[in-house]
């Protein structure tokens, strides 16, 4: 579904990502590594916020190196940027609404089926995001990607900081939506241990290339402490 | 019906204020919506007034001509009626040019970029003799129409005015409740996130800044037509603290606070305190003008130390988002 081909990025002639390949079908792909190792970077540049400085990007078999990122969201690649996933003067309410600007389904469908997902957010539907707890932000930054009926949702480090409880909720909510919404997720995760249970493939990213890529289950300590490695 | 309690100066005053509250309501939208600082209210306004002074045909104080003088095959209302759309057209591109300059600035830097923008208009009408008459203004810029008095035509164009200004309130109260607006208002709190919503969010922003800067524009073109003279002290950068001020007063983020901040201002100002408070005559040549100014500017400031973007974020909260749920 979603291809990289020797894919280069990173920020003014800094190359972050070197060289890097790839490709994602309807499963979750847990990309693990280092802090700095260009999980960011990498997910960003497959959103369209980063320019390509090489190679090629291609989703359901087209070119999108090229295409602006509203672009890329409209053809069903939703992002979950792992900082300001929302919009902070908006109720959690009107975040989805605005989530939810594309896409052909009745909207409030679309609403209700959110807060099945995280019912925690259905009582705070009229409050602001900006006052929103770590966890609920980052459900509501997830929802709101989801209200585009994406076919494949990126997410940035969606339990970072995040207490035990909430971390444990929201991988349940990464395999639900998986399952039952058949999304593709692509997963940046610094949590290896519980990214690694919800995963069906992994890649560890080490310095911008690819260390390994492994079905989640074959991924030996060793290669992951080697990634981790800098 | 007699109204000889509506005297010349009420009118003007009433005009003032009418056009302040249309262009309270494109700031609004640019400011209060999508989040854009325009500094240079005063050259989109200006860049419209003169653009329908040249274009119209009017001319130097001495009679000579301007190096424009386009032959008009029809006399007036047309030709005043096809100048003002052209002054709009103009002053549309010129929001076009520099909300494409300033789309990737930060707010700092779009206040700068505006306000340099605003200099440059000002420059050009004080400088380039042949083609704005420099400080000698533009005259010759009459009503399009002669229903007996003056003050009969200075009625009538404010009606005009008021219908004007009545569509681009309308036309704000729609952007509140349209996908557009969701978008503008989106792009305004967080621009990166927007552009990943599915939809063109910095055309989006680009296009309302083209068409509120067309608007403030064809207001300044209206100006034009009742002052009926044109010099570059028009351009003072009191034409647009006025309308921040009033914008920030008001309630940058709300449909109505555009209306409110300018009754509470330039209403205050030119018309109560211009035509009903008891000062001596000299004053209102002399003192007022510097007071007004004083105010606006010191109110500006009072805002900016107390954060206008902070105030606006709390005040964004009160009305405006109500409508977001709906289509
Ligand atoms: N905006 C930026 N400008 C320049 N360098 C950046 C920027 N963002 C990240 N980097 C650099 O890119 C590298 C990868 O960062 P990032 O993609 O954020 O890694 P990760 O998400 O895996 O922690 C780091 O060395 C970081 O310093
Ligand atoms: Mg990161």
């Amino acid at each position: 579904m979603l291809e990289v081909r020797d894919l280069r990025s990173g920020y003014h002639g800094v190359t972050v990502i070197k060289g890097l390949s790839l490709e994602v079908g309807n499963e979750v792909f847990t990309i693990l590594g280092a802090n700095g190792a260009g999980k960011t970077t990498l997910l960003a540049t497959m959103a369209r916020l980063i320019p390509l400085m090489g190679g090629e990007l291609l989703f359901e078999g087209e070119d999108i190196s090229k295409v602006p990122p509203w672009e890329s969201a409209a053809r069903g690649i939703g992002y979950v940027p792992q900082e300001k996933g929302l919009f902070p003067e908006l109720t959690v309410g009107e975040n989805l609404n605005v989530g939810g600007m594309i896409g052909d389904r009745d909207r409030q469908e679309r609403v209700d089926e959110i807060y099945e997902l995280f019912p925690d957010l259905a009582v705070l539907e009229d409050q602001l995001a900006g006052t929103l707890s770590g966890g609920e932000g980052r459900m509501l930054a997830c929802g709101r990607a989801l209200m585009q009926d994406p076919k494949m949702l990126l997410l940035d480090e969606p339990t970072a900081g995040l207490s035990p409880l909430y971390v444990d909720m929201f991988f349940e909510s990464v395999t639900k939506i998986h399952e039952t919404r058949g999304v593709g997720i692509v997963l940046a995760e610094q949590n290896a241990t519980k990214a690694l249970e919800v995963a069906d493939r992994v890649m560890v990213l080490s310095l911008g290339e690819a260390f390994v890529i492994e079905e989640a289950g074959n991924l030996t300590t060793e290669q992951l402490k080697e990634g981790y490695r800098i | 019906m007699s109204t000889d309690w509506l005297s010349s100066a009420l009118v003007f005053g009433l005009f003032e204020v009418v056009m302040y509250i249309g262009m309270g309501f494109l700031l609004h939208m640019q400011l209060g919506l999508a989040g854009i600082g325009n500094f240079g209210v005063v050259g989109f306004w200006g860049l419209g007034m003169y653009a329908y002074g040249i274009i119209y045909g009017g001319h130097a104080p001495s009679g000579t001509d301007l190096i424009i003088d386009i032959p008009w095959p029809f006399g007036d209302p047309w030709q005043a009626i096809a100048s003002v759309i052209l002054a709009t057209l103009v002053a549309g591109l010129g929001g076009l040019l520099i909300g494409w300059i300033i789309s990737g600035m930060d707010l700092d830097g779009q206040l700068v970029g505006t306000f340099g923008f605003a200099a440059i208009v000002f420059l050009l009408a004080r400088s380039q003799k042949g083609l704005t008459g420099s400080e000698g203004g533009i005259g010759g810029l009459d009503f399009p129409y002669d229903i007996g008095s003056e003050k009969a035509n200075a009625m009538l164009w404010l009606l005009v005015a008021s219908a004007i200004v009545i569509a681009i309130g309308y036309y704000t109260w729609r952007v509140h409740r349209s996908p557009y607006g969701r978008l503008l208002i989106a792009t305004g709190q967080n621009e990166p996130l927007a552009r990943s919503l599915g939809k063109p969010s910095n055309l989006t922003k680009l296009w309302m800044f083209t068409v509120t800067s067309a608007g403030m524009g064809l207001l300044g073109a209206m100006f034009a037509v009742i002052v009926h003279f044109l010099t570059p002290l028009k351009l003072g950068v009191d034409v647009t603290l006025a309308v921040i001020v009033a914008l920030i007063l008001g309630g940058a983020a709300r449909v109505w606070g555009p209306v409110i901040g300018v009754l509470l201002t330039v209403g205050l100002f030119e018309i109560v305190v211009q035509l009903y408070a008891p000062f001596p005559d000299s004053w209102y040549r002399q003192a007022m003008p510097v007071v007004k100014q004083i105010i606006y500017g010191m109110s500006l400031i009072v805002v900016l130390m107390y954060r206008p973007l902070g105030i606006l974020g709390d005040m964004r909260r009160d009305k405006l988002m109500r409508s977001i749920h709906g289509d």
